[in-house]
């Protein structure tokens, strides 16, 4: 990877003109506030960065809230042995947690399970046959929990797969939402995640308007799942747009 | 693994284009179900369905056991699927290991439900017996016997079946207890109780070939399909859960036409499953 860059700062700097994000509530009638103050329907700024490791082909560091991501891909490199041959590529996810991560240590959510589900996320959207009989990894590692992780580490990853230079269809994006009694939050903190009636998880691919990936928990009305559906793909199309303007200002960087 | 030639994908692609599959089921038919339950005298309810020449169980065992300290008035239930190498030699190890968290973290997402327990199958309220002291854990077991296709519908409908079959001893708690102590509870043999399952979901997958989506695959179908959404519906018709497989992406409009599709199908298949445990209750009590 020729791409490194090493005045680009890997650590966190306030950046406010990344909260572009603000749409008005609609429920603006409702007296309950969120924890951290935000608009129903309004993500977390997001704070992104290539190139968080030099080791690493690619490498991306997420911030949303509290929540913050570090992902690193290495690859593609050659298949393990004892694997069969493939003539498309493989992808190898995993996702771990710090031990400092949540609020009562090592209580955090299974990784297993996280590593599929990232690894689900992902498969649609790189091209594999470029790279056939090798493997690209996928580390993902959660600094700090802080709600809504998986949707930020999917977004993380996808931001660090392009800035390996893996063959992409496009960028992922993904948004969780939260049912709370008649209300729907955008991009819960882990307080609203642990009171939620019902969760809904998108990722998708915002150019193609594809879903890659979809979950949804709890009791649903068919036009709720429309609702959330429309406001997660909504708020998928702004964070590709931060994902790329974040790639484009690496590359400019780079020439400079 | 399902080894194919090209006549034989190309045969089942345009089976379905043109709504004749293979075996001569519609896009929107199930194979025929059959429902056994109590098939394991050990556990506190069981059941088994057969779809086809896919066969599973379902095994429930209620435990006393604590709350979490995070939700006191509420029982557990954890739901773990077994995929035994004797079904396919392809679940030998990681294979297996790796389909059967798939489909417990798929049940688990479709029947339990919300973190605060809404919408959730069972009501978790109904399982707490003396709050933050005692509750009922409940252990759900799946067994993949035999795999041919649609694992996760049929081991929902087992679930949904063993757990209408799960008697639940009837508990007295000794009323001297003071607040700091754990409570004396003295658990019944003779007097059970039974669940309420009419809020059970059950699950239906569709599976995408080519342009159009079918229920209930079989293997050789599944070997085909471009992704699959299992979406689990109640009797309402509110949909209780969602995840999607494979890997290529599906339009958003897609994924509303098939949530629209599997409230349609899951009426019908409600109906046909409690018939079928009614059935098979009847017969065992013969």
């Amino acid at each position: 990877m020729a791409g490194k860059i090493s005045n680009t700062p890997a650590t966190y700097t306030p950046s406010p003109t990344s909260q572009d994000k603000k749409r008005p509530s609609i429920f603006t009638g409702s007296d309950w506030v969120r924890p951290d103050g935000r608009g129903l329907h309004q993500c977390r700024p997001a704070f992104l960065r290539t190139s968080a490791v030099n080791s690493a082909s690619g490498s991306a560091y997420a911030e949303f809230g509290n929540a913050k991501v570090i992902v690193s891909v290495f690859g593609p490199r050659e298949s393990k042995k004892a694997m069969m041959y493939s003539d498309i590529g493989r992808l190898n996810c995993n996702v771990s947690y710090t031990s400092f991560a949540t609020p009562i240590r090592g209580q955090a959510s299974d990784s297993k399970d996280l590593s599929s589900m990232l690894h689900k996320a992902l498969e649609g959207a790189i091209i594999l046959e470029s790279f056939p009989k090798t493997t690209v990894d996928v580390f993902a590692l959660v600094l700090e929990s802080g709600g809504s992780d998986l949707p930020v580490v999917i977004s993380c990853a996808s931001l660090a797969l392009a800035d390996a230079g893996i063959m992409l269809y496009d960028m992922v994006a993904s948004v969780s939402m939260s049912c709370l009694g008649k209300n729907l939050v955008i991009d819960p903190v882990s307080e609203e995640e642990s009171y939620q009636d019902g969760g809904l998880m998108i990722t998708c691919m915002p150019s193609r308007n594809e879903v890659t990936q979809m979950t949804v928990t709890g009791e649903w009305s068919t036009p709720k799942i429309h609702e959330a559906m429309q406001l997660c793909l909504d708020a998928c199309s702004k964070l590709g747009k931060i994902m790329r303007s974040c790639l484009k200002e690496t590359v400019s960087a780079t020439q400079e | 693994m399902v080894g194919l030639s090209l006549g034989e994908k190309n045969f089942i692609k345009g089976g379905i284009a043109q709504d004749i599959r293979t075996d001569g089921r519609k896009r929107l038919t199930y194979r025929p179900i059959f429902v056994e339950t109590g098939v394991i005298p050990q556990a506190s309810g069981s059941a088994r369905v057969k779809m086809g020449a896919t066969d599973v169980i379902a095994s429930v065992k209620a435990e006393l056991g604590k709350p979490n300290a995070s939700h006191p008035d509420k029982g557990k239930v954890s739901i773990y699927v077994d995929c035994s190498p004797t079904a396919e030699p392809t679940f030998e190890g990681r294979g297996g290991e790796e389909l059967s968290m798939e489909l417990s973290t798929a049940l688990q997402r479709c029947l339990l439900g919300g973190k605060s327990g809404a919408g959730a199958g069972i009501d978790l309220s109904s399982l707490s017996i003396v709050e933050g002291k005692v509750c009922w854990d409940i252990y759900i077991d799946g067994l993949v016997v035999s795999s041919d296709g649609n694992l996760l519908d049929a081991l929902g409908a087992a679930i949904k079946a063993a757990l209408s079959n799960t008697a639940v001893p009837k508990v007295q708690v000794a009323a001297n207890a003071s607040l700091d102590e754990q409570p004396e509870v003295d658990v019944s043999d003779e007097e059970f109780q039974q669940f309420d399952t009419t809020g059970v979901p059950v699950i239906i997958t569709l599976t995408k070939v080519g342009r159009h989506y079918i229920v209930d695959a079989t293997a050789e179908e599944e070997s085909q399909m471009s992704s699959a959404v299992s979406i689990s519906v109640n009797r309402q018709g509110r949909i209780c859960g969602l995840t999607k497989r494979g890997g290529a992406g599906l339009d958003p409009s897609i994924i509303l036409d098939m949530i629209s599709v599997a409230k349609h199908v899951s009426e019908q298949l409600i109906n046909k499953l409690d018939s079928e445990i009614a059935a098979a209750e009847a017969c065992e009590e013969e």
